[in-house]
């Protein structure tokens, strides 16, 4: 009995703050510009990052070395089955010669150093000093911080208004919606209330877990105007599909001139909330999901 | 070894012969039938995720009145998340498992090592029935109310608690994994037992054929890593049962997701090796075989296949570069796996050199191969990209993963697995099938499954994500729709493909008679060829002794002395130069 209360009670809650986090999002939404423009061609997706073509560069590179091997593998059994067929004669070789082993050995190793470490190095460089680098991202002037609440199926967004901080009233919070400057860094901390999300940025070549009991990072900056696309990569239940969000890459100023007004929106329903108290007030503090900044690593 | 291994009576009543059987034989054919009846269900649930894919939201031909009344005939999104989940667990687990590890392992344990029986072989066939209850667990868990297991293949938490899938279905589906992780470690500690003790005098270790040596490590493997799984489902029903919170975190707890993880990868990534070391064997003895020419540099691929074995426990966490894990830990994980390169690399050239220089004969068996050896460079080479971790903040959870992993545990599994039936059929059954027929079974499916995995490449290189009910729901997605609903065509045209194998087994199977040549129809030297086809209850009247490796193909000396090019293990024959190999 108390075992389906508790769920009956659980349920509820999830409606509720769903409920609340929908109409304050309302509230605050900024109307949707231009939808994302299509793609075309079957390569990447359009590259809109600082960063992003150090991946690209990477994936271009393993495929021409493994277009290599895998053209080589299939001549290799074509001339095999050409030349060395039923009327060839076959020869009589173990292969466990000395030379045999050597040769072997060090082809294996030659291309391992090759593709392999050509990989290894250059993806320790990127996550190093760029994609995990959130020590260093702290540290840069214009950093634009986000507080992304993951939940079934939609994306909370919290920015820390003009104080700074995270949690008080000149919050901006926007559902579905991300709004970040251009050339800027963007740094984002990741919760999911329920299972776990990812939080999935194609066009800027990141994606990062959003999982329920920790807080993860992201971070990218924006080189291109426009509406893209964020997805949950990772299987979140039955919506999972309709799990998606926009990200509006805006001038600087547009971007903090945004900020400014919803901002000013924001306090003004916090205080006419407080005023009015009763359920206002409580619908209110029910989308105070943030948190204060952590620090970096 | 005689006295430890008496002969018994073959049983008479129909149902020791055919159901409670203990006989290995037996038991590998009802792994197949189970494994078979299960792969159709999975591929049929494969179907109809492509329709999902090709036609979003449209009624699906045939099938969808009947499957789906409620949303007149169209997949619902609450279906789609059934289906997928099914698929994987279903053909992981129920029937690549059985197909590779209980099929080839009883059937060729005992007899390429010249046994009469497994070591325990009552053990084996409680393991068969174990296995036959979890079968009947995932068909419950089909049927009951609140619907299906729906949290995905790899049944993540908190996704897979109360919170997001309180169905009988998923709990039923989680005890189903325990029963078959039971199943599985019974026939792996029985075939390790065999592998050790029932070895024929002379078949030492360096004599076995690589098949056997695939399933012995694979079967370490499994005695290893299931337990794991055990652990990790268990916990997972007690969360889901008695409100235990290993796993839930979030508003609704205080346990670890990510300590699911962390369990189910340190199994799942030894198993795609477990499936895959089974077949690369059969596949390296096949190439020797057909190229009639020794497998090229056998201890070289034996050891490659040992460490390979090693490296698969130490490399789980790429399955979770983005998960949020140390970095210090990803940057390990990123290295050792990359590392693993390095034996595939070893094992790939001695394929390929074994063929070389060979007299190859384009059998069915062969064909099958050749096709492994393709598909198996396809699925090898795109998991490169997924290696290291900057790639994989791109890569990780689209179709390029699935893409690759199909490659590598379905076209190559599966072709194995072909090749394996249509090169023991006679032996099993005592005719041939129709090589006709499996010829175009083999272009026909060649041709599909590079046609459908090469799709999902395709799509995920350009970013298309897992599991979407409507991928076109994205605009960086949209574009994709023709592309997707060719390789739909390609997943059906797959689909038919397979009607020609079914034909041709079960006709065969079924039909009456016994043909000529049937013995050793491929004139191959491992110990099953030098019994009668089907053998005898006991399989080997005598223990046989063994004087040779299993690929002792076209030595000069044997053709001029014997007039073949082919040596059977127990045929004594001495070389004027030493050559023990």
């Amino acid at each position: 009995m108390t075992k389906s209360n508790n769920q009956f009670k659980r349920i509820i809650g999830v409606l509720v703050t769903a409920l609340s986090v929908l109409i304050v999002g309302l509230w605050h939404g900024t109307t949707a510009l231009a939808a994302p423009k299509m793609e075309t061609g079957i390569g990447l997706p359009k590259d809109i990052s600082v960063d992003g073509h150090r991946i690209d560069w990477l994936l271009g590179v393993t495929n021409l070395f493994v277009t290599i091997l895998f053209i080589m593998v299939c001549l290799w059994i074509l001339i095999a089955c050409i030349k060395h067929g039923k009327k060839h004669t076959s020869d009589y070789d173990h292969g466990e010669s000395k030379h045999t082993f050597i040769a072997s050995l060090t082809v294996s190793a030659l291309v391992f150093l090759i593709v392999d470490g050509n990989l290894f190095v250059n993806s320790m460089i990127d996550i190093d000093y760029v994609f995990w680098d959130f020590a260093g991202v702290e540290k840069k002037p214009d950093l634009v911080r986000i507080e992304i609440n993951a939940h079934q199926w939609a994306w909370d967004a919290r920015y820390a208004g003009p104080d700074g901080q995270f949690n008080t009233k000149d919050d901006v919070v926007t559902l579905n919606q991300i709004n970040v400057p251009k050339d800027a860094p963007i740094l984002f901390q990741l919760a999911s209330v329920d299972v776990i999300h990812s939080f999935y940025l194609p066009n800027l070549r990141v994606k990062q877990d959003v999982v329920p009991g920790r807080i993860t990072h992201l971070w990218f900056q924006a080189t291109e105007l426009g509406d893209f696309d964020i997805a949950c990569a990772q299987h979140c239940g039955v919506n999972h599909y309709l799990m998606k969000a926009q990200l509006t890459v805006q001038n600087s100023d547009v971007f903090q001139e945004w900020i400014r007004q919803q901002s000013i929106d924001s306090v003004r329903l916090y205080e006419t909330a407080v005023k009015e108290g009763g359920i206002h007030e409580k619908r209110f503090q029910e989308t105070q999901w943030g948190w204060p900044w952590k620090k970096s690593l | 070894m005689s006295e430890l291994q008496p002969i018994h009576a073959a049983p008479t009543s129909f149902i020791k012969k055919h159901i409670f059987s203990t006989d290995h034989k037996v038991i590998a054919k009802q792994f197949l039938w189970a494994g078979l009846l299960f792969l159709a269900l999975g591929g049929f649930l494969a179907m109809l995720i492509r329709w999902q894919w090709a036609f979003p939201g449209e009624a699906v031909p045939f099938v969808g009145q009947g499957m789906f009344p409620s949303s007149d005939g169209s997949i619902t999104p609450s279906g789609y998340t059934k289906l997928f989940t099914n698929h994987g667990l279903i053909m992981i687990f129920f029937a690549i498992t059985p197909l590779l590890i209980g099929f080839f392992g009883n059937l060729l344990i005992p007899l390429q090592i010249g046994a009469r029986d497994m070591a325990f072989p009552r053990l084996n066939m409680a393991s068969f029935w174990v296995f036959v209850l979890s079968q009947l667990l995932v068909l419950a868990s089909l049927v009951v109310p609140l619907g299906a297991a729906a949290a995905g293949w790899t049944t993540y938490p908190p996704l897979s608690t109360n919170i997001a899938t309180p169905g009988l279905g998923q709990t039923l589906m989680v005890m189903a994994l325990f029963v078959v992780g039971i199943s599985t470690i019974m026939g792996a500690i029985n075939y390790i037992v065999t592998i050790i003790g029932f070895r024929a005098p002379g078949m030492g270790y360096f004599k076995m054929p690589l098949s056997i040596w695939g399933l012995w490590l694979a079967s370490i493997l499994n005695l290893l890593f299931v337990p794991v799984l055990g652990s990790a489902g268990l916990l997972l029903l007690f969360d889901r049962l008695f409100d235990t919170q290993f796993f839930i975190a979030g508003a609704s707890g205080n346990g670890d997701p990510i300590l699911f993880q962390h369990l189910f990868w340190l199994f799942g990534h030894p198993e795609v090796y477990i499936l895959i070391l089974p077949a690369w064997g059969v596949i390296a003895d096949f190439l020797s075989f057909f190229s009639r020419k020794p497998s090229y540099f056998y201890k070289g691929s034996v050891w490659a296949l040992v460490t390979i074995s090693i490296l698969s426990a130490l490399v789980y966490g790429h399955h979770m570069f983005v998960a949020g894990m140390s970095p210090m830990l990803g940057k390990s994980f990123m290295l050792l796996t990359l590392a693993i390169s390095i034996p595939a690399e070893l094992l790939f050239l001695n394929w390929l050199h074994t063929i070389w220089k060979g007299s190859i004969r384009l059998t069915v068996p062969m064909l099958f191969s050749l096709g492994f050896v393709f598909v198996f460079a396809l699925g090898g080479l795109t998991g490169i990209h997924l290696g290291t971790i900057s790639t994989d903040l791109y890569l990780h959870d689209t179709m390029f993963v699935v893409g690759h992993f199909h490659f590598t545990l379905a076209a190559a599994t599966f072709l194995a697995v072909f090749a394996g039936i249509y090169f023991w059929f006679p032996k099993m059954f005592g005719r041939h099938m129709n090589q006709r027929l499996g010829k175009i079974h083999f272009w026909t499916s060649f041709i599909g499954i590079n046609g459908v995995f090469t799709g999902q490449l395709i799509v995920g290189y350009a970013g298309q994500h897992r599991r979407l009910y409507d991928p076109y729901e994205y605009t960086f997605i949209k574009h994709l729709q023709p592309l997707n609903e060719w390789t739909t065509y390609f997943a059906f045209f797959l689909g038919v493909s397979s009607l020609v194998f079914v034909v041709n087994f079960f006709w065969n199977v079924f039909r009456r008679g016994h043909d000529e040549n049937i013995d050793n129809p491929w004139e191959v030297g491992t110990l099953e060829w030098t019994v009668p086809s089907p053998p005898h209850h006991h399989n080997f009247d005598t223990i046989p002794t063994v004087f040779h490796g299993p690929h002792e193909y076209s030595n000069p000396e044997v053709k001029k002395a014997l007039g073949k090019d082919w040596l059977a293990q127990t045929e004594k024959f001495s070389f004027s130069k030493q050559d023990d190999s």
